[in-house]
């Protein structure tokens, strides 16, 4: 593994960056409504300068309120749960935990889903509510995944699957018994739906929120390079076990919580991204934990995109895309480590 | 809608994106204030709403099957410049632009067709989520939400009112009314039929008494066996065997596919122990009447003399 310098990380991190613009650009410019290059360059362009207000209405109706905040949600969202999906690989060290796959999407779906049957959307209960559904579900998951006081890696993984089925089948049983007007939609939102209607206000939030909760996931990296090892080993070297833990449980319980209360359960993102970061770049965290960030938000910027326009102009729930590709990544990942 | 804040955030983005030294000018200025707004008028919609819809209304975008045929009722078709892909009747609603299907349509697509209103049907055909987008975005949404044929009517003539068609609802309305008067008179005195109404075979699903389906089921002098307040029942077979309904109700848009349906039912146990199906006492009405539109009427008829054929005897014609 190459040394971690200051500027390979910023090389990377560029480099990931201007791949992120690209894509976000290809995105503003596809979709339901066919947008010329040229047009959506000079719009950029006048947006740039300020003098937005003489853009023709419709263009700007589309490009800057409509796909727009979607990608920017796409980013948060990917972004999130990518890093979550680091944070849970490294504790556990384990390459397939993933927020979906550990139940934990579907513990923050059942809180979120709680808190709209019990205060019809409260703008702040329902993150909240999703945030406890995941710390619950993590702390079940981990319980329930151990083995004579260590964590058993297929245990766990079979906790992750049973708890996420259970969670979802007390969603149906929520769903039929109750569903009234106030639920039709969830069945669509449960597999992933980025249609925004947030303000700014809202995405500051969220944006802010969700870069503490990166930041404190980060300031662990370099422990949990240590982790890598084992617990006993890392505590050996000084490392402060259960602070770590709790700091990355409760970000990683955050993030999910966070990106599921805005845009339903996304899966696999969490699994593919930080494998293929690490494929690339190695699995020292100190970069790992950026380059999955940006890499987060690129795949589901693409898979979003592929969603809006594979049958426009119907959009597909961006989970269909995400688990279309990354169900297939998990056999892969799950074989090998059999072998 | 120029002026939406989100505008000067994304405009505060870039410029930190591409770090162009213009900043301090652009960002101070002012909106410039909306140029003279055309009339407009406020109303609450069905869910509770309150909307406002320019007057007059040029540009309707439909965002389900049952208001495309009540725009198209009301002779508004001109103005109807988006459909959803299930918008099959009439047959020439299938030439408008398609902005997808009801519950995840293209919003840009949407706003592309620069409706002045949009039509949706709350609950059982449109997302809430997708009202709450188009109304963010500042387009007006008349979200009609009818529970019974009455209120089928009523919707009907509200739509007609913010597209300026009561003239031709006020006719409308009249024939459709005096129609369900002779039905009411020909069924008066007859005992009601006790039917199952089947949405769906495999998993067997009907209705609930707050549909409007149900509420139509009445007025054609039957009444569902099924009595919950879900609207989309599953059931189990062993209780529909249990109540033995008189009548099962099939609505389909070919009542041939209906006939091999009940043949292959009567090969089957469970649908078997029905007497309905062992005597072939079957309905098969138009599909219009799973759709809250005008046309619903035509099919309430149909079921009327198929269930109460003797209520038709006389040559009268229902007028």
């Amino acid at each position: 593994m190459k040394p971690l310098t200051p500027k390979r990380l910023a090389w990377i991190c560029g480099s990931l960056s201007v791949v992120l613009l690209i894509v976000v650009v290809i995105s503003l410019k596809v979709g339901a409504v066919p947008i010329s290059v040229i047009d959506l360059v000079a719009s950029l362009g006048r947006v740039a300068i300020g003098q937005s207000d003489q853009l023709p209405s419709e263009y700007s109706l589309i490009v800057f309120d409509i796909r727009l905040p979607r990608i920017l949600l796409g980013i948060l969202v990917g972004a999130a749960l990518s890093v979550a999906g680091t944070g849970f690989q490294a504790l556990l060290r384990n390459p397939l935990a993933d927020p979906y796959v550990l139940g934990v999407s579907s513990g923050a779906a059942l809180g979120a889903i709680l808190s709209l049957i019990i205060t019809s959307r409260a703008s702040f209960a329902m993150p909240l509510a999703a945030f406890a559904g995941a710390l619950a579900t993590i702390a079940g998951v981990y319980f329930l995944g151990r083995r004579g006081g260590q964590i058993d890696t297929h245990t766990l993984l079979l906790a992750g699957i049973i708890s996420a089925s259970f969670l979802s089948a007390v969603i149906m049983f929520l769903m039929t018994t109750l569903s009234g007007g106030e639920l039709r939609g969830i069945a669509f939102w449960l597999m992933g739906d980025l249609t925004s209607t947030r303000t700014p206000v809202g995405m500051g939030w969220l944006f802010t929120v969700l870069l503490i909760a990166i930041g404190a996931i980060y300031s662990t990296a370099a422990d949990l390079n240590l982790l890598l090892s084992g617990e006993q080993e890392a505590m050996h070297l000084g490392v402060d076990v259960p602070r770590v833990k709790l700091v990355v449980y409760v970000s990683a319980s955050l993030l999910t919580g966070l990106a599921v209360s805005v845009s339903g359960a996304i899966g696999y993102v969490g699994l593919l991204v930080p494998h293929v970061m690490r494929l690339l770049f190695g699995s020292d965290h100190r970069l790992l934990i950026p380059a999955t960030a940006i890499g987060g938000a690129i795949a589901i910027v693409v898979a979003d995109t592929l969603a809006r326009t594979i049958v426009s102009p119907t959009e597909l729930p961006v989970g269909a895309m995400t688990a279309m590709a990354g169900a297939p990544v998990f056999i892969y990942l799950l074989r090998r480590r059999l072998q | 809608m120029l002026t939406l804040p989100f505008r000067r955030w994304v405009r505060f983005a870039l410029l930190a994106a591409l770090a162009v030294p213009a900043a301090a000018s652009g960002a101070a200025q002012a909106p410039a204030s909306p140029p003279s707004t055309p009339s407009k008028i406020e109303v609450t919609d069905e869910v509770g709403r309150r909307i406002s819809v320019p007057v007059p209304v040029r540009r309707i975008v439909s965002l389900a099957p049952n208001l495309t045929e009540t725009v198209y009722a009301l002779g508004a078709q001109d103005r109807l410049v988006g459909v959803t892909d299930f918008c099959d009747y009439p047959p020439a609603a299938r030439q408008k632009t398609s902005v997808g299907g009801a519950v995840s349509p293209s919003i840009e697509q949407i706003v592309a067709l620069k409706p002045d209103l949009v039509l949706a049907q709350a609950i059982t055909m449109n997302r809430r989520e997708t009202v709450d987008a188009l109304e963010h975005l500042g387009i007006a949404v008349y979200s009609a939400n009818s529970r019974s044929v009455d209120g089928i009517l009523d919707s009907t003539r509200h739509i007609a009112e913010l597209v300026g068609a009561s003239e031709q609802s006020a006719v409308l309305l009249k024939t459709l009314r005096a129609r369900l008067d002779d039905l009411k008179l020909r069924l008066a005195g007859r005992p009601l039929r006790r039917v199952l109404f089947v949405v769906w075979t495999e998993p067997l699903v009907s209705i609930g008494r707050q549909t409007f389906i149900a509420d139509a089921l009445r007025l054609a002098g039957a009444e569902s066996i099924v009595e919950t307040e879900q609207d989309w029942p599953r059931l189990s077979l062993e209780e529909v065997v249990r109540l033995q309904p008189e009548f099962l109700v099939f609505a389909s848009s070919h009542s041939e596919s209906v006939r091999t349906t009940v043949e292959d039912l009567s090969e089957r146990p469970g649908w078997r122990g029905l007497d309905a199906i062992r005597q072939r006492r079957i309905a098969a009405i138009s599909d219009a009447i799973n759709r809250p539109a005008p046309r619903l009427v035509d099919a309430l008829e149909d079921l009327a003399r198929r269930l109460h054929p003797e209520a038709f005897a006389d040559k009268q014609v229902p007028r």
